[in-house]
Formats: structure tokens, C-alpha cells, sequence
């Protein structure tokens, strides 16, 4: 027998391992970074998980049908990423599926469009929000762009004058800057931006850059950038003596990590919080710490709290669509995902235990809603009110 | 060729496209990942198995080939896309051979890894053709006036591809050309000594081998809808060395076969895990398989996984058992030095 | 003028971490003519076990010499274990096993300690020193002399001691060595220790300057440009390419971006210059390759055809 068919039959071997399991009735896929650069928020995949698990354990599941749920590691690599879409809408026949990077929501925003699927997307760009062209993508909270408007509303109220925009090297560090850039609101605001200074998203190491901001002498440095950069960049601005106080991060860098990696080099920090901080004196806790009793929490902060509240949303869409279906899972997979689509855009005033005011999601946010929080002895501080980003 | 020889590709090739065609898009998704894994450590096993240039610049030359792919399937090349990513990437590859001509061995090697960093760079840099770090958006292709935007169809066109690499690779290695390839890659000087050309020798192995990396990272455009700089990093080529290593240095089925196992190894082991509810641990486990995969191959059988199944045809167990029997194959097997394979 | 000097400090700060690594390299280079990809891995080994020992109570000055220890134990390991049934195999064969390495270590770590960063204990006390205006912590102050010292040292005893003395004929002529009664094995696994041990060391100095991390095997990769503009086969020269190296990066990313940015702004479409500090060592390895391969302090060997 030839080489070659026997090479044949041995790559047929292995694909057939990869054999699709018997599709439960209810279906919740979800991929994250399990583990990868930006591991440490990803509390915000174990939310929606653990809460349709609570449901499951608490209350036999979204109208009496238990929610199989599987939490895929997307690595932060692209193709894993797609990889795992197609498992999720494919194999696993998913409801709903929640995806994590920006940029994988972007290379398949025309194919969820195709495929009719509800997709709750962790990432907060605005280039995929669009409820008429984009009808089956739903995100979390304000768009980056919006938060960033948020602190230079604040800047601009207490009388500075001079910005700069830091961020990574990826899609998720330069979409929204330039986006903010060349929409002109900075100047509109009464501000200048001094510099925008890019750093390799990776950098262990990102002290000259630091100097180069030092030297603008900005009131505002504004870091577009994820929690593991915040940590590099807060630690090599102590290093040339720049102080955290002008610092402010978008709603991924609320992670207790900083405080506790960088600890006095990180007072004085602010950041934009959507959502209230894992802890706090909310109804939902009651919740998490009901589940907590029993089961593991992988994460503790306020990332586990955005994915919760997810969780919340996307079960009270499922839960209104099979209703609408007179009490039962509907048999078409399709029928099925367009419901649950049709139900989470139609979510109005939805109670999430306090987590962010009340949802809707007509405009596919959810909630837009956010506030500034800064660190005091290692902990995060909610400064002022909810402030609309709209 | 002998038509003998041309059955068996052929009508695996059949096989393997209607396969795809029935499974569901997630098998059909994995097969053409192995498909053009296949292609592109068939492009590396040319360049550094037969001709012993090493490269760490693969993921660079696929990377270009999904761009250039990119932009002529934007501009409405459709079919033609293809070969033109392929001759962009040979460009490519002819610029980072071209030190090879004044390099050797281990110099040459770190060269090649400069040059996947530049090209790195470059991609996020060359912002007018390659969008930068948003990634270009590409279109479907365009087949004969058809868009083909499913799996099932990407692999069965990946296929189709492969079979033509595969029978390409086959012919070259009985040409001239070929030939001169083994000679350089075990002694240049002797080479030389035969009236080898040496440098122009490299150049077409560079030339051959950026083509099909080219049709690879084409490919891989179509199918991701995508060229993200971030996906053909250093990672992606120390993925297509474990490919030939694994599955035998020189050896084409072996870079079928690597291919195969170093993609559907991780999900194989992550649906294990699953079984066992052990998910938490699983990419790190991928990792380490991995990474002991390459150590224990190199150590233990170079040759990899090609000369493995070798010494399990059955023929040739039989054979052993009989003491008496002459087996001219196996001595010629047992007897060939621990790196060469040639076939 | 500060604002260079900064740089500059900066520069110096990081290059001589950069010198302790490629030392390790060259040294391994010398010694068994092996390229050695896992030495990052070495590097963020070294670390983690300084940060492991320093949870099970170990003083910090403690903890980092158990570590280097342990780090010479996996190193000699490693030469004993991979790198000896090697022997035969082409060289780029043996690079690829050292690839392995790094992805198994990778992998081992990952599994351990998990992806998130982890706080490492802090070795230096808070603070930093004003030399004339430029602002110095004392984390950077002494990574900076720590490793320069360290090499320095490293260097002279290479150069001065008996040891180093068989290390070097080891590393010169193999079989002249052995015909005078060295045991080039044991040399070999010596080497392996000791550039095992010294990448640890750097990773621990690295972990206190830019947090504990799996990133911290990158830095493996960046050594490379390090030993090939000093010389492959030269100790001294892998210090000064390190220090050379730190410093032009440092001003890459402080002086040479921001005048690339404004040059791509006014004539281009491109708004930005991206990584240019992580790719500017790989261009003057290129440039270093083409034009003297043997690197600053290297010797003319049979590098080129």
C-alpha cells in the first residue's frame, strides 16, 4: 500500500476525532482568551457562562430547558478565533454565541449577517455596531470611542488644555483613535492633541515612550490599551517620574491588577467603569455569591460582572423567545436564532441587579452609560455620577 | 510518470473532495486547513529538505501571498488572483534568498528570521495596500463567474490545489533541476564540482517555494475573508517547521502527514479534554505536545512520522520475522543515514 | 538635553539585560557551536522561579541565588538530556530542538502559573535618584549595574581563570582539546549551566524593571541582532552590541519615531511609524550580515562562501 494512501488514511483518522457532538435544545457557545495577552479580563467569558449555570442549577435552566454551554480558549489568535465560530454555529448549533476580539468580530461581521446568528461581541468598536446593516451584532456597553469622549468631557470641565492619546499597535489600540482623531471632537471639546504615541502591544518595555509623553507635559494622557498595558505603561511612567494622576483608561483597565501589580506607582489612576464593581452593594451579588457557594469563580472583578450582566440579557431574550414560541423551543435552529435576535433588540428597562442602570437594547449597547473610577489606596474609587456617552 | 503513479492522487483527491463536500462546515473547515497546511509545507520541504536552505521566513512569504491575493480578488482578478499571489510571493521569496547566496548555514538562518520580523513590520506598516492592523478585508473569490463563499467549496478548490502541488513536487524531483537541489543541499562544493550552478540552483528553489507559499497564503485570504498581519507571525513558521520535521525532513508525504497532525493535533486533544473535563488546562497541554513533539521527533526519528510508517508496512514486519528471507528494501531502509531521506 | 540622557539611561538599562542574555548565547555558541533559541525560555524560567521560592518564604537575595541554582541544574539538564543525542545532527536541526524547548517551557509555565502577569516581589526598595534632572529609579540603577558587573566579571573569568581557560580551548578546537586531556562533555554541560543560570539571573532582573510574565521569553528572540553585531563568537562583543543595542532602541523609540511620524505625515498616507523599535535591530542585523558578518569583535569564520 502506497505511502500516500496510508498518509491519507491517517489524516481521515484524525479528522474523524473531530466528530460534532448530539446538539442539545439549548445552546450557549462562547470563546474568550482563556489564555493569551489579554487573559486577565477574562472574567467577562466566565460571566455569561456561570450565570446560565446558575440558571441551570437554580432554576432548571431558561424555561425549564437546562443550557449547554461551552467556553472555547480563542487565544487572541485570529485563527483560532474563526476556527471557533464556525464550531459554534456549525457543530455545537448555538442559539447565541459570544465572541471576544475585535478584530475577529469585524472579519466575520458579514458572515454572522449571512448566517443569521445572535452575536453578543465583547468588544466595544464602533465599526460593528450598527443596528440596520449589522442586525445580528450586539455588543455591551459604550463604544470606545464613546468612553474616550467621556474623559475628555472631563478633562476639558476641569480646565486642561493638552491631550495625548497612548495606545497598542493592534486593531484594538488604533481603530478608536483614529476614529476620535479624525472625528474632529477633540478641538470641538477645547482641547489639543499633543501627540498620539503607539507602542508595540506586547512591549515588556515602553520607558522611551513615556519620556516622549513626559515631554508634551499633557493635562490628559488617555491609554487606548488593555490592563497587561496599563501595567507596563503606569510602572515605566513612574520610572521617569510621570505621574499616574494624569492617566486615564478605557473600561478594561478596572482590573485589580494594577493597583495590586504597580501599588503606589498606580494612585491616582482613572479609568471608565461601566460596570459596578464585583463586591459592591448590588442586588446581583446576592446572586454571584449564591453561585460562589457552590461553584468556582474563576475571576473576581468588575469584567466578571460585565459578562454576568450578558448573561442576564441573552437569557432574557431566550427566555422571551421561546414564549413567543407558546412555551417551547422552537425546532428550527433558524427560527429559533432569529427570535432570540428580534427579543434582545427588543429588551427595554431590563434589571440586571444593579450592574449598569437598566438595559436596552434598542440601539444594540445595551447600556451607555459609564463613570470615571479612581484608585485610592489600591482601590477603585466611583467618582461622580453616570455620565451618557450619547 | 508511470499512470500507475497518477491514480492514487487522483482518485484520493476525488475522494477527499467529495468527503468534504458531505461533512458539515466545521469538517469541511478543518480539511481545508490541512489542505493548505499541506501546500505550504510542501513549499518548505522544496527549499529546506531537498535544497537544505533553512527559512524561518515561511509565515512571511504566506502572509504576502494572502495580501497580494487580497488586493487582485478586490480588484476583480477572481481566478487569476492566485498565481499572481504566487509570483508575488516568489518575488518575495527571491529577496530573502538573496543573501543566502553570500550566507551560510546557521548566518543565513538568523537572516531569515530578520527577515519574517521585517516583513512583520511591514505588514502593519504598508498601510495604502495592506490596511495596516485592521487587516484587509477580501472579498470571496470568484469562480468562472460563481462566488464561492462556503466552506465545502474553499476546500474543495484547496484540494484540487493541493493535487496539483503534489504532482508538480513529484515531477520537479525526478528533473535536472531537482536533482541539482539534493547535490547543493549535501555538498556545494562537489556541487559545483558537477557544474552545478549553486547560486542559480537556490534562487529557483527560492523561486518554487515562494510560489506555492504564495498559493497557500491565498488561500488562506479567501477562506478567513482576512489578511490580519497578526496571523502570519513567528509562531505560523515555527508551526510549518514542526510540519516537516514531524513528518520527515525531504519527505513529500511527510509534509502531508506533518501537516495533518501538527493542525488536528490540537483538536484532537482539546475534544479529549472535553471528554474529561479537563478544559482548563488544554492550550497549555497543546503547547507542551507541541513542543515535546519537535524534541522527541528530532532525537528520536528525524526521519518523522513518513519513516515510521515505513517500518509498519506490513510487508516488511512480515519479512522480519523470516530470518532467512533476503529483503533488499529493508536493508536499503535500515541502512540510509539518520537525516537523509530522499524518496 | 535631559531628555536624551533619560534615553540614554534608559537605553543603558535595558542593553545590559540584553548583555547578560547574550552572553548566555555566545557562550553556548563557543562552546558546542549550537544557536540556542530557548535562552528567552531560560530567561522567564529564571524568574518564575525566583518568584515560586520567594512564596515559600525565602528572603529575595535568597530566592534569586536558589534560582540561578536550579536554572544551572535545567541547564546542564538540558545539554545532557537533548542536546547530547544531537550531536551528529545538522545545525539547523539543533536549532529546531531548541525551538522545541522554548515552546515546551512556554507550555510548562503557562500550565504552572497561568497566563495573567504576576506581581514580583520587589527586589530594590522604592525611590529613585536625580542625576542632573534625569530621573533614575533605583529598580533601574541596579539592574543596570548588577548586570554590567556581572558581565564584566563573567568576562574575567573567561579570560583569567583555569576554568575559563578549558572552556576556551573547548571551545577553540575540540579535538585539540580532548587530546590534551579535557572533557569537552563536561565543558559543554558546564557552559549550559552557566548560560542558563545567567539568563535566569536576567530574568529576574528583567521581572523587577517589566513585571513577571510569559512575555518575558521574547526577549530571547531580541538577543539575536545582540550577537550578531558583536560577533558570534565573542564575550566582549555581545556586552557592548547589548549596550549598543538598548541604547539605539531607546532612541528609536524616543527621537527616530516621532521624526519618522512627521516625515509619513506630511509626504504619506500612513499616520503611523508602528513598532519601529522592534524592527530597527533586525535591519542592522541584516545591514551587519551583508556588510561583516562577523559582527564588531567577531572573528572571520566560514560564515560566508
Amino acid at each position: 500500500m502506497s505511502k500516500l494512501l496510508r498518509s491519507a488514511m491517517i489524516t481521515a483518522g484524525l479528522l474523524s476525532c473531530v466528530a460534532p457532538a448530539a446538539a442539545a435544545e439549548i445552546t450557549f457557545c462562547m470563546w474568550g482568551t482563556i489564555t493569551g495577552p489579554d487573559a486577565l479580563v477574562n472574567g467577562m467569558s466566565y460571566g455569561p457562562r456561570d450565570y446560565m449555570e446558575f440558571l441551570n442549577q437554580t432554576k432548571g435552566g431558561i424555561a425549564g430547558n437546562k443550557v449547554k454551554l461551552l467556553l472555547l480558549d480563542g487565544r487572541y489568535k485570529l485563527d483560532e478565533e474563526l476556527k471557533h465560530y464556525r464550531r459554534c454555529v456549525d457543530q455545537e448549533q448555538a442559539v447565541v454565541v459570544n465572541g471576544w476580539s475585535t478584530g475577529s468580530v469585524k472579519a466575520l461581521r458579514d458572515q454572522i449577517t449571512q448566517d443569521q446568528v445572535p452575536f453578543m461581541t465583547q468588544s466595544y468598536a464602533s465599526e460593528v455596531l450598527d443596528p440596520v446593516k449589522l442586525p445580528y451584532i450586539f455588543m455591551a456597553g459604550p463604544t470606545y470611542e464613546q468612553q474616550m469622549i467621556i474623559a475628555l468631557r472631563d478633562a476639558a470641565k476641569a480646565g486642561g488644555k493638552t491631550v495625548v492619546i497612548m495606545h497598542g499597535d493592534n486593531e484594538y489600540g488604533r481603530g478608536p483613535t483614529t476614529v476620535v482623531r479624525q472625528s474632529g471632537v477633540i478641538e470641538k471639546l477645547g482641547l489639543t492633541l499633543a501627540d498620539t504615541v503607539e507602542f508595540p502591544y506586547d512591549a515588556q518595555d515602553i520607558t522611551a515612550q513615556m519620556l516622549r509623553v513626559k515631554a508634551r507635559n499633557p493635562d490628559l494622557i488617555y491609554v487606548q490599551g488593555s490592563t497587561p498595558q496599563l501595567i507596563v505603561a503606569l510602572r515605566d511612567a513612574a520610572k521617569v517620574g510621570l505621574s499616574a494622576t494624569k492617566f486615564v483608561g478605557n473600561s478594561y483597565n478596572i482590573s485589580p491588577a494594577i493597583p495590586e501589580q504597580l501599588g503606589a506607582a498606580a494612585e491616582g489612576f482613572r479609568a471608565i467603569q461601566v460596570y459596578s464593581d464585583f463586591g459592591s452593594d448590588i442586588p446581583a451579588m446576592k446572586d454571584i455569591n449564591a453561585f460562589k457557594a457552590n461553584n468556582k469563580v474563576e475571576k473576581e472583578d468588575v469584567y466578571y460582572m460585565k459578562g454576568w450582566m450578558e448573561g442576564v440579557a441573552i437569557s432574557k431574550a431566550i427566555e422571551a423567545a421561546i414564549a413567543k414560541n407558546g412555551g417551547k423551543v422552537p425546532e428550527d435552529i433558524k427560527a429559533f436564532r432569529k427570535s432570540v435576535r428580534d427579543e434582545l433588540e427588543n429588551l427595554r428597562n431590563v434589571d440586571d441587579g444593579g450592574i449598569t442602570p437598566p438595559l436596552n437594547y434598542a440601539g444594540h449597547q445595551g447600556t451607555t452609560q459609564a463613570r470615571l473610577a479612581v484608585i485610592k489606596s489600591g482601590k477603585y474609587v466611583p467618582v461622580g455620577d453616570w455620565i451618557d456617552a450619547q | 510518470m508511470k499512470r500507475s503513479n497518477l491514480i492514487i492522487p487522483f482518485g484520493l483527491a476525488i475522494v477527499a473532495m467529495a468527503v468534504s463536500l458531505m461533512l458539515g462546515r466545521y469538517g469541511a473547515y478543518l480539511a481545508h486547513v490541512v489542505a493548505i497546511a499541506a501546500i505550504g509545507a510542501m513549499s518548505l520541504n522544496l527549499l529546506n529538505g531537498w535544497c537544505g536552505q533553512i527559512n524561518f521566513a515561511q509565515a512571511a512569504l504566506l502572509g504576502v501571498g494572502a495580501y497580494a491575493a487580497g488586493n487582485f480578488g478586490n480588484a476583480g482578478w477572481d481566478l487569476f488572483s492566485l498565481p499572481a499571489a504566487g509570483i508575488a510571493s516568489a518575488l518575495a521569496a527571491v529577496l530573502i534568498g538573496l543573501p543566502a547566496l553570500r550566507l551560510r548555514g546557521l548566518y543565513f538562518a538568523i537572516a531569515t528570521l530578520a527577515a519574517q520580523f521585517i516583513f512583520e513590520y511591514l505588514f502593519k506598516f504598508a498601510e495604502p495596500i495592506t490596511h495596516g492592523v485592521s487587516g484587509l478585508l477580501i472579498q470571496p473569490m470568484k469562480l468562472f463567474g460563481r462566488v464561492i463563499d462556503t466552506d465545502q467549496g474553499y476546500s474543495v478548490l484547496a484540494i484540487f490545489l493541493l493535487l496539483l502541488t503534489w504532482l508538480f513536487m513529484t515531477w520537479i524531483r525526478r528533473t535536472d533541476l531537482g536533482r541539482a537541489f539534493l547535490v547543493v543541499r549535501e555538498n556545494e562544493v562537489v556541487a559545483r564540482g558537477m557544474g552545478i550552478n549553486v547560486p542559480q540552483t537556490k534562487m529557483w528553489a527560492f523561486l518554487i517555494s515562494g510560489f506555492f507559499a504564495g498559493i497557500a497564503g491565498a488561500l488562506m485570504g479567501f477562506t478567513a475573508r482576512l489578511a490580519h498581519p497578526e496571523a502570519f507571525g513567528m509562531a505560523l513558521s515555527v508551526d510549518y517547521i514542526a510540519m516537516i520535521i514531524v513528518g520527515g525532513l525531504g519527505s513529500l508525504t511527510g509534509s502531508l502527514l506533518g501537516a495533518a497532525f501538527v493542525t488536528l493535533l490540537p483538536e484532537v486533544i482539546q475534544r479529549f479534554g472535553e471528554a474529561f473535563h479537563i478544559a482548563d488546562q488544554l492550550s497549555a497541554l497543546r503547547e507542551m505536545a507541541f513542543g515535546l513533539l519537535i524534541i522527541l521527533f528530532l532525537i528520536f526519528e528525524p526521519r518523522g512520522l513518513s519513516a515510521i510508517f515505513r517500518r509498519l508496512d506490513v510487508r516488511r514486519l512480515v519479512a522480519r520475522f523470516r530470518p532467512h528471507s533476503t529483503n533488499p528494501v529493508r536493508d536499503q531502509t535500515e541502512n540510509q543515514p539518520k537525516w537523509r531521506s530522499v524518496e | 538635553m535631559t531628555f536624551y540622557l533619560q534615553l540614554a539611561v534608559a537605553g543603558i538599562a535595558v542593553g545590559s539585560v540584553y548583555a547578560l542574555i547574550a552572553i548566555g548565547i555566545v557562550l553556548i555558541y563557543k562552546c558546542s557551536g549550537v544557536v540556542n533559541f530557548a535562552q528567552g525560555a531560560f530567561v522567564m524560567l529564571g524568574a518564575y522561579f525566583t518568584f515560586a521560592l520567594t512564596r515559600l518564604g525565602l528572603v529575595p537575595v535568597a530566592a534569586v541565588a536558589v534560582a540561578m541554582l536550579a536554572m544551572a541544574l535545567v541547564g546542564m539538564l538540558t545539554e545532557r538530556l537533548i542536546l547530547r543525542p544531537m550531536m551528529k545532527a545538522p545545525i539547523v536541526a539543533i536549532m529546531a530542538v531548541t525551538l522545541g524547548i522554548l515552546i515546551l517551557t512556554r507550555a510548562v509555565c503557562l500550565a504552572i502559573w497561568g497566563p495573567d502577569q504576576i506581581a514580583f516581589p520587589k527586589l530594590f526598595p522604592d525611590g529613585a535618584v536625580n542625576i542632573f534632572d534625569v530621573f533614575i529609579t533605583y529598580n533601574y540603577l541596579a539592574a543596570a549595574l548588577l548586570s554590567v558587573c556581572l558581565s564584566l566579571a563573567f568576562l574575567a573569568f573567561y579570560q583569567f581563570t583555569s576554568i575559563g581557560l578549558k572552556q576556551r580551548c573547548a571551545a577553540d578546537n575540540t579535538r585539540a582539546a580532548l587530546a590534551i586531556g579535557i572533557h569537552t562533555g563536561n565543558q559543554n554541560s558546564l557552559a549550559w549551566s552557566m548560560s542558563a543560570a545567567l539568563a535566569g539571573l536576567g530574568g529576574t532582573l528583567l521581572a523587577t524593571l517589566n513585571g513577571l510574565s510569559l512575555g518575558l521569553s521574547d526577549i530571547g528572540l531580541v538577543a539575536f541582532p545582540v550577537i550578531v553585531l558583536g560577533g558570534l563568537t565573542s564575550l566582549s562583543g555581545a556586552v557592548v552590541a547589548g549596550l549598543l543595542l538598548g541604547i539605539l532602541q531607546a532612541f528609536t523609540d524616543g527621537v527616530l519615531t516621532p521624526l519618522f511620524e512627521t516625515f509619513l505625515r506630511t509626504y504619506t498616507r500612513i499616520y503611523s511609524a508602528g513598532a519601529l523599535q522592534q524592527v530597527v535591530p533586525y535591519l542592522i542585523l541584516v545591514f551587519v550580515l551583508l556588510v561583516r558578518p562577523q559582527g564588531i569583535f567577531g572573528r572571520r569564520g566560514t560564515e560566508r562562501l
